[in-house]
């Protein structure tokens, strides 16, 4: 009981900063959701309409088709950076030279701000300045232009998430990798298996946990991609490459339309938490039945 | 003279993870198997309910409602479905 006591005293700065700022905000923007509120209008009082802002939303073609794009952006980012990430992690795992100072230079991106990361992929991939255009144009005469065209844009913002982000795959992978036992592996081994073999039915297995961490993180992060693709795009060209972070942005602070922005964010957060769920029934829950 | 099964006998092991399973949430006691694919618990069965919920509401609210069907009709039928499911789940 005394157990008990201390267990919740230990845990109550944390209980409260979380009601604070997580809870409190949380309910806050569910009823805001339900609202129409414009604070700088000529009359910026708080109007309840109801479920219109999601009636709005579900017929909202701007809505849909950035619904669209960052499931594309999340698909292609989060699976290129989860198979680039354990590649590196395997590359780490052996020794050659410079291992160190690779290791550090690759950890970098992890700790800029995406504001940074987007104004340097910014000036790196603008037309008239840019090294990435003019080297392509150079070597392959292929004309960069994110500014008008769509693909380009979206490959670009997709590259640029994974340069940032493929190092916490990284390390996260190495620690997994780092912390298997020998003996699966050198039985494995002695029994002939080849490495693919040792891949799918050990290393595999062995490191979901991590992985699906890893990719939860992920999930939630590039489905809530904002500053970068604002710094490099702007959402452009047209909206081939307004995510719904970006979506919500525009509706919130240049349109000041509080209500809607809120109901488009409570979708936002429901999407992440039904794939985060789906995920894990996926992949954990069967296993725990198992067990 | 009946075999003693190894699970009856209270040996030291069996105490302890006693003792483990004391210490796990009310959540994870209750975890069982219902027409759902997974093992769930009470708080499974809700969450499942609302994600329902909202996705209905969503769908009823863009296919259903401008066809004259207002949205109480979907909000009776995830309440009613949302019993089942923590009921039977």
């Amino acid at each position: 009981m005394q157990s008990n006591r201390l267990g919740w005293i230990l845990l109550a700065p944390t209980l409260v900063i979380l009601f604070f700022f997580g809870v409190v905000p949380f309910f806050y923007v569910l009823w805001l959701s339900f609202h129409q509120w414009n604070p700088f209008a000529l009359d910026p009082a708080v109007v309840y309409n109801g479920a219109d802002n999601f009636r709005a939303l579900v017929f909202d073609n701007g809505f849909l088709a950035s619904l669209g794009v960052t499931i594309a952006f999340v698909f292609f980012a989060v699976l290129t950076e989860l198979i680039v990430g354990y590649l590196l992690a395997q590359a780490f795992m052996k020794e050659f030279p410079g291992k160190a100072v690779f290791r550090t230079i690759h950890t970098l991106p992890l700790i800029m701000a995406p504001i940074i990361v987007g104004s340097i992929w910014k000036l790196m991939t603008t037309p008239s300045i840019g090294i990435i255009p003019s080297l392509l144009a150079s070597w392959f005469g292929f004309d960069l232009n994110i500014g008008t065209s769509a693909v380009a844009a979206f490959t670009v913002t997709v590259i640029m998430d994974v340069w940032h982000w493929t190092p916490l795959v990284t390390l996260t992978l190495i620690a997994a990798l780092v912390s298997l036992p020998a003996d699966p592996f050198e039985q494995a081994q002695i029994d002939g298996a080849n490495k693919r073999q040792i891949f799918w039915h050990i290393t595999l297995p062995m490191i979901a946990p991590a992985l699906l961490a890893t990719v939860f993180i992920r999930l939630m992060d590039a489905l809530r991609t904002v500053d970068e693709v604002l710094m490099l795009t702007g959402g452009g060209p047209g909206s081939a490459t307004r995510y719904l972070g970006v979506h919500i942005f525009k509706e919130v602070f240049p349109k000041t339309n509080y209500g809607y922005g809120s109901a488009v964010s409570i979708i936002v957060l429901y999407l992440t938490i039904v794939a985060c769920w789906l995920l894990y029934v996926a992949l954990i829950a069967p296993r725990n039945k198992k067990a | 003279m009946t075999r003693t099964e190894p699970q009856d006998v209270e040996t030291p092991i069996n105490l302890y993870e006693e003792q483990e399973e004391g210490r796990q949430s009310p959540f994870d006691r209750k975890a069982r198997d219902g027409f759902l694919p997974i093992q769930t618990n009470w708080f499974d069965r809700v969450f499942i309910s609302v994600i329902i919920w909202v996705a209905l509401s969503l769908f009823w609210l863009r296919f259903m409602e401008p066809a004259g069907l207002p949205l109480t009709i979907s909000n009776v039928v995830a309440v009613l479905v949302g019993v089942y499911i923590v009921w039977k789940g």
